[in-house]
Order: structure tokens, then sequence, then C-alpha cells
């Protein structure tokens, strides 16, 4: 068991979670309330760099999803990186594979995502 | 031993031999060894061995409010006492005495004369002749009103303690009595007898404390079909238990509307993603089939949602998943993907569903993830002897993985039996 | 063959200092009430123990299990009473009573002088809890060490007396709630009474009380102060179950 820490920073594309710990039952209910605390505008790109994720369990990923929630319903998009072998496994059996775009790192994610926009 | 009234008791402090040095102290301080007896911070008290005061100090007396003709000759140390500290004094305090010579820091209450209880702590000590006969008690008092004051506040801190603790027990054996009714509230009671078809189920709960989201059901279609599901909502806890009770009738109804698989998986994502549109999303993996048997097999028709590929024992020892790639987690977008697949079960077939708890769970001093292969392979090794002694040799090695397992698990086996078709083989030749 | 039960408070080591003079002519038994002395505390039963019925099994127990009979059952203070209500389950194993500074109800009544008053017994409740922070000092030694030593040893001295308070709570209301004068009547054995001349537990009138209501029993009053005369006269107490039994049988 690892505690969840979650640093907020600002990319040009939008605002990046950098989430590092266990994101299970307990510790979900802190990344919704991250999610809260940060502004996706119309067209930007919340990153979720999970490099540091040690745990991710179906809280978890219900947790990934209303991110992803909150950031459509503001007109922005989402985007995972880095995402852990385990986790992408997981994600590739329910999968959300389909649902969120990946990136190997950060910077790759905002980097492709300003190129785009 | 007793009643030594007739004799002459030597008394502490009347044969005090003061040498010089002691002298030039007393005469400093004004003082003297009675004079120090007397009025002493603390309570003397010399008593006979059946209690009677012998001696006593000013300070007692004060405490006491009774003048020393009152008392020495006159009381024995228990009339000083409240009634509660009688009985404490007979029942405990004098046997101790008498068994080891000394007894030290009781706590006592003496009565004083304006009818007030004082708290005091007592140690007494028999003090013996030459020969070792016991000759009188004595005994010091000490003030201890503040200290039990101190003390019964500890006390009254460790009985609310104690209360809080059973009461704290109490709710917990309700809740946990009451989550277990609504766990089993989720699954089917037994499940019903299937013509031609075995069946077993195992349920492992991870936590008493939190409701787990794993569900299955198995139920007649009608025309001699049957549709059975398995499914995890995303999650722990009264909000899971809600959704998997929402899952659990909607597919139900979903599937005598229309029993197609993946309409049914369609119909229950539309039911999830509408129903919890706003706020908090919630999610669950679900496989979802229809079985038809016809010619000696059952015909399987399944979609799935998510979760993880159903696994089929075949009658000649081999094991193999039955792929659903592609299929979406059920809830997260209005229109999803599921995907389905058929394959017939033949005698001495079997099927088995499993939520994740199974194949996430961890193993070994590097806690190693089970994984599929270790599934399959654990599978392939067991006899092909149907479904209920698959679910007996799963739920072995659920209880093999200790706290590896920390997820629930549920497990829906469901076979076509090999001897009965072999029968009937046999009549119709 | 006698068999010596302790009262509330302490354990069987109350009997020390009668056992040399008793062994010369009797076979001895002695034990500790569950939730006394070296009993298994594992079988304490709040419920059992909540009436002297509970302690009346315990001595059914024992001479049960050893198969004892022709039984003189030397009970002190609140165990005179369970040894009454003892032979009324077993009378062909119990043939004779020593009831030692015995009260069949401790709290007045109408008619009756106990020699207290319910908030006494209050009173003794609280001191038993006021000294709960002693007894886990004294408790120690016992908790730590061998369950399994030999009789009598130092250590036993030291917690002699020393009860876990809640057993102790329990016991001590059993004691000192019951009314046992109904079942005084049903006594149909031999039976001595053994009384202190200085009694604050058991004071003359209650001794004179049993001995009015038991019939045919015969009451001895010891030159003794306090509620303990086999620690405080020691020779006297055992002479007379000496007498008594020799006189009996």
């Amino acid at each position: 068991m690892s505690p969840l820490t979650i640093t907020t920073r600002d990319a040009d594309t939008g605002p990046v979670l950098e989430i590092t710990g266990d994101l299970d039952h307990h510790t979900a209910p802190e990344l919704r309330k991250a999610v809260d605390g940060v502004t996706v505008d119309v067209g930007q790109l919340l990153v979720l760099d999970l490099a540091g994720l040690d745990f991710c369990d179906s809280s978890g990923i219900s947790a990934l999803l209303a991110a992803r929630n909150a950031a459509i319903e503001s007109g922005g998009h989402i985007a995972l990186a880095a995402v852990p072998a385990n986790t992408a496994r997981i994600l590739g059996i329910v999968g959300l594979d389909q649902v969120f775009s990946l990136h190997p790192d950060a910077a790759t994610a905002t980097g492709r995502s300003s190129a785009a926009s | 031993m007793m009643c030594r009234t007739d004799q002459s008791v030597p008394e502490p402090g009347e044969e005090q031999d003061v040498d010089a040095t002691d002298a030039v102290f007393t005469a400093l301080l004004e003082d003297s060894a009675e004079e120090l007896y007397e009025q002493a911070p603390c309570g003397y008290l010399s008593t006979l061995m059946d209690g009677t005061i012998a001696k006593i100090n000013a300070t007692l007396l004060e405490w006491l409010g009774l003048e020393r003709s009152q008392v020495v000759g006159r009381m024995r140390f228990t009339d000083l006492l409240t009634v509660g500290g009688k009985l404490y004094h007979e029942t405990h305090f004098a046997p101790l005495l008498q068994m080891k010579g000394e007894v030290s820091g009781i706590a006592l209450d003496i009565k004083t004369a304006d009818k007030q209880r004082m708290p005091v702590l007592v140690t007494s000590k028999v003090k013996t002749s030459e020969e070792g006969e016991p000759m009188l008690i004595r005994t010091t008092v000490f003030d201890a009103r503040d200290r039990r004051a101190y003390e019964m506040e500890l006390l009254r801190g460790r009985q609310a303690a104690e209360e809080a603790r059973r009461q704290s027990e109490a709710d917990r054996a309700r809740l946990q009595e009451a989550l277990a009714v609504l766990q089993q509230s989720l699954l089917p009671a037994e499940l019903p007898v299937v013509p031609g078809l075995e069946a077993g189920s195992y349920y492992h709960t991870a936590s008493p404390d939190l409701l787990g989201g794993d569900f299955y059901d198995l139920f007649p279609l009608g025309g001699g079909q049957w549709a059975f599901f398995l499914g995890d909502v995303c999650g722990k806890g009264p909000q899971a238990a809600a959704v998997t009770s929402l899952a659990r009738y909607t597919l139900r109804a979903a599937a005598l509307h229309d029993p197609d698989p993946v309409s049914v998986l369609t119909t229950l994502n539309t039911v999830l993603h509408e129903r919890y549109a706003s706020g908090e999303g919630r999610y669950c993996t679900a496989i979802f089939g229809v079985l038809q048997p016809a010619d000696g097999r059952v015909r399987l028709h399944l979609a799935s949602g998510g979760h993880p590929s159903a696994l089929i024992q075949r009658a000649d020892g081999s094991a193999d998943y039955l792929p659903t790639p592609g299929g979406l987690l059920v809830g997260v977008l209005p229109q999803a993907p599921f995907t389905a697949a058929r394959t017939d079960l033949l005698p001495g077939d079997t099927l088995l569903l499993y939520t994740d708890g199974l194949t996430e769970a961890r193993t070994g001093p590097e806690r190693e993830l089970y994984g599929d292969d270790a599934l399959r392979a654990f599978t392939a090794a067991q006899p092909p002897a149907g479904p209920q002694s698959l679910i007996t040799a799963l739920s072995g090695l659920l209880a093999s993985f200790g706290d590896g397992l920390d997820d629930d698990t549920a497990l829906l086996a469901l076979g076509v039996p090999s001897l009965p078709s072999i029968a009937s083989e046999d009549l119709t030749t | 063959m006698l068999l010596l039960a302790h009262g509330f408070g302490c354990d069987q080591n109350m009997w020390r200092l009668v056992v040399p003079t008793l062994a010369e002519s009797y076979r001895l038994v002695l034990f500790d009430y569950v939730g006394s002395g070296r009993a298994n505390p594992s079988a304490w039963d709040e419920r059992r123990y909540s009436s002297l019925d509970g302690y009346a099994r315990d001595v059914l127990e024992v001479v049960e299990e050893l198969d004892l009979r022709e039984v003189t059952f030397v009970g002190h203070s609140v165990s005179a009473m369970v040894g009454v209500l003892a032979a009324a389950k077993a009378p062909e194993r119990i043939s004779r009573l020593v009831m030692v500074a015995p009260s069949p109800r401790y709290i007045d009544d109408e008619g009756y002088r106990g020699g207290f008053s319910a908030e006494d017994i209050d009173e003794l409740l609280e001191s038993l809890e006021s000294n709960y922070l002693g007894w886990s000092a004294a408790m120690a030694p016992v908790i730590m060490g061998n369950a399994d030593r030999p009789e009598l040893g130092q250590e036993l001295t030291a917690s002699f007396c020393a009860t876990d308070p809640d057993m102790a709570r329990v016991f001590a209301r059993t004691t000192f709630l019951s009314d046992s004068r109904e079942d005084l009547k049903t006594v149909v054995v031999p039976t001595l009474i053994l009384e202190c001349r200085q009694d604050v537990i058991a004071p003359r009138e209650v001794g004179a009380y049993v001995r009015d209501t038991i019939p045919g029993s015969q009451l001895v009053t010891l030159e003794a102060t306090g509620h303990c005369p086999q620690l405080s006269a020691p020779q006297a107490t055992a002479a007379a179950i000496v007498d008594f039994v020799g006189a009996a049988s």
C-alpha cells in the first residue's frame, strides 16, 4: 500500500495531473477532487500522467472515467500518459484502450496534442 | 495469636535513642521524633492484632475529627472505615495482611466526624516478636483525595471507552449481518435445475465490511432456452451494490424482451449510461449468454462487455478461452461495442465464467499476477468431471491464494453431463 | 474427607493455617472457584456465576469428578451458602456441613438484620473498582508466570486475593445481593456453624439466625475478631471442626 499523491501542473495544452501511488476504493475520491480542482477549457487536453501509479483497481478505473467525463463536459479531451503495463493490460480487457488516448509519456501527450491543435 | 490485650506493647517513638548528631539537627529544626510522629504529613496508627487502636497520631485524629480518648482502646481500625471499606478490609485487606505480613497502597475511605468520606491509601505491616509471633500492626494512612479524584476520572474514562467499544462492536456485528443479507440478495439463493445441464457457483467475499459488486444468475427464457450472466461492478460498497441490483434486473428483463446477447448488453449499457449520466458514472463488466440444448449438445451464444473471456473445459481434458475481445465496459459510452461468440458444449464440456478477482490474484513471495495462462493450465489439469467438481477445485485454489486474493470473486460453471448422454446413446443403439 | 471452599475475596490459600492440623485427621480437598485464585479464567461465564447455583455447580463438578462420598463440606462466608445448595443437590455425596462465618443475607430486611444496606454493597463494589489499579501490579506475576507451577509458591501468596476485577465484581454482587434464607430450611445433614465474637460481615445475630433456621444445627462462637477465623484463630477453628466431624462420624 502506497499513499496516493497527485501533483498538478499546467502545460501549454492544459492541466497535467501526475498521479503516484495506489488508486483504489479508498483513494479514488482524491483523484475526483483533484480533477474538480483544475479547469479544462474548451479544446484543452487533460493529461493524467500515470508513470508513478503503483496500483489501480476497478474503483480507480471509475475515477479515470470520471475524469474523462469532466474533461468532455467542459469541451476538452483527456489522455493517459505512461500507463503502467498492468493497468494498460486491464484497460485492454475492459475495452477502455478504445476510449482513452494513450501516450508513452506526458511530454508526448502534451506535445502531440499541441501539435494537433 | 489473637487478642493480646494483656500484653504491654512497645510503641514506635517511645524509646528513641537520639544520638548527638540527630540532637543537633533536631534542635535546629525545633523538632523531635515525637513531634514528627504526631505532626507527620500522613496518618500513623498502631493496632493490636484484633484491630484495636493502641496509638494514633494527631494528623489522623484531625482528619477524623476525633479526640484521642474516643479512639485509643475504644475503636478498631475498621471502625474508621466506611461500610464498603470495612467489607473490602475483611475480604481482602485483613487476609492479605495475615498471609504476607504487609499490605501496601490499598485504597480505602475513612469516615470523618462531619460524615464526609475521605479517600486514603493505606499501608500496613505486622510487627513480630523475636520469636516471630505477630505483636501489632503498624499502619500509615495517606491523604488520597486528589489522587482518587484523578483515578476516578481514569476509571470513568475506562468505563466510557469500554462502553463505546462494546457499542461499536455491536454496531459492527449488526452492520456485517445486514451487509451479508444484502450481499446474498444480489445473488440467486440457489441455481435453478436446468434439464440437460449441470450448474455450479461460488462466491468469495473479500471483506465483510464492504459489499462486493460481483453478480451472476441463471434463468429460463422459455422454449427450452436458458440465459445466464456474470458480471462485476466497478468499485465497492453500497453504491456498487445498488448498481449490481440494477444490472441484474435489467439483464433479466432485457433477456425476456430480446435474448440476443449483444442486444441485452446494449440495453444494460443504455440503462447504466442514462441512469448515471450526470454525476459519478457507474460501470460494470458482464458476460451474457444463451443456452439452447439440441441434439445431445448445447448451443452457446454469448457476448462480453469488457469482461474477461469465458473458459471452456472440454471433455477431452483440454481447456481454452472463448475469446470476446473489444467489448467495452458497460455504461461508459452511449453507443458501445460488444463482442459476441458462439460455440457448442458437448457432453462432458464445462463453461466457466469468473470475475477478475481470480485472475488478478497475487501469488508467491513475489506476489506475481496469477493470470489467464495459469487459470487455463489449472483448469486443464482438472479431470473433466463437470461444473460442481471444477467449482470445488477452483474454490480450493482461491483459498490457497490467502491474502493474495483481495477482491470479491464470483464463479459460475455450466456443463453438459457426460454420463446421461452416453446412456441415451446406448439406448438409441 | 473434608472439602474446603473459600469465600469471596481470596482463594484456597485462606485455609493454609488450618490445613496442617486438619490433614492429620482427614483427607483434604481444596479448590478455587472459577474466577478466583488459579482456576482457569477461560472457564468463566458471567451468567453462570451471577447466581450462587453457578458456584454450587463448581462444587458438584469437583465431588463428581473426584467421585467423593461422605464429604464434609467446609465453606467460608458465602461458600457456606454454596454448600447448602450443593448438599441439597447431592445429598448422597455431601453428608455434613461446616459453615464458617455464614450469612444467608447481608442486606437488612423486614424482621431480619443482615447488617448492611443496599447502598453499603454499592460502596463495596466501588472499593473493588478503586483498587483496580493496584490489582494490575499484584496480578502481573501470575499472568506472566507459568500456570503449572507447584502449589503454594511465593508467587501464590503474592497473588493471593488478586482476582480479575470484572470477575470479582460479579462474585461480589452474587455474594452480597443473594438471599439464601429459604435454602437454609432445606438442610437435613448435620451442620456446624462457626462464628466469630466480633465480625462486621456476619454479626452474631446472623449466626443465631442460621442456627435457629437449620434444624439440629450446632453453633460455636470462636474467640476471634474479623471475618476469617481460619486465619486469625486457626487452632480454635481446626479444633472445632475436628470436634464436630469426629463426633458426628
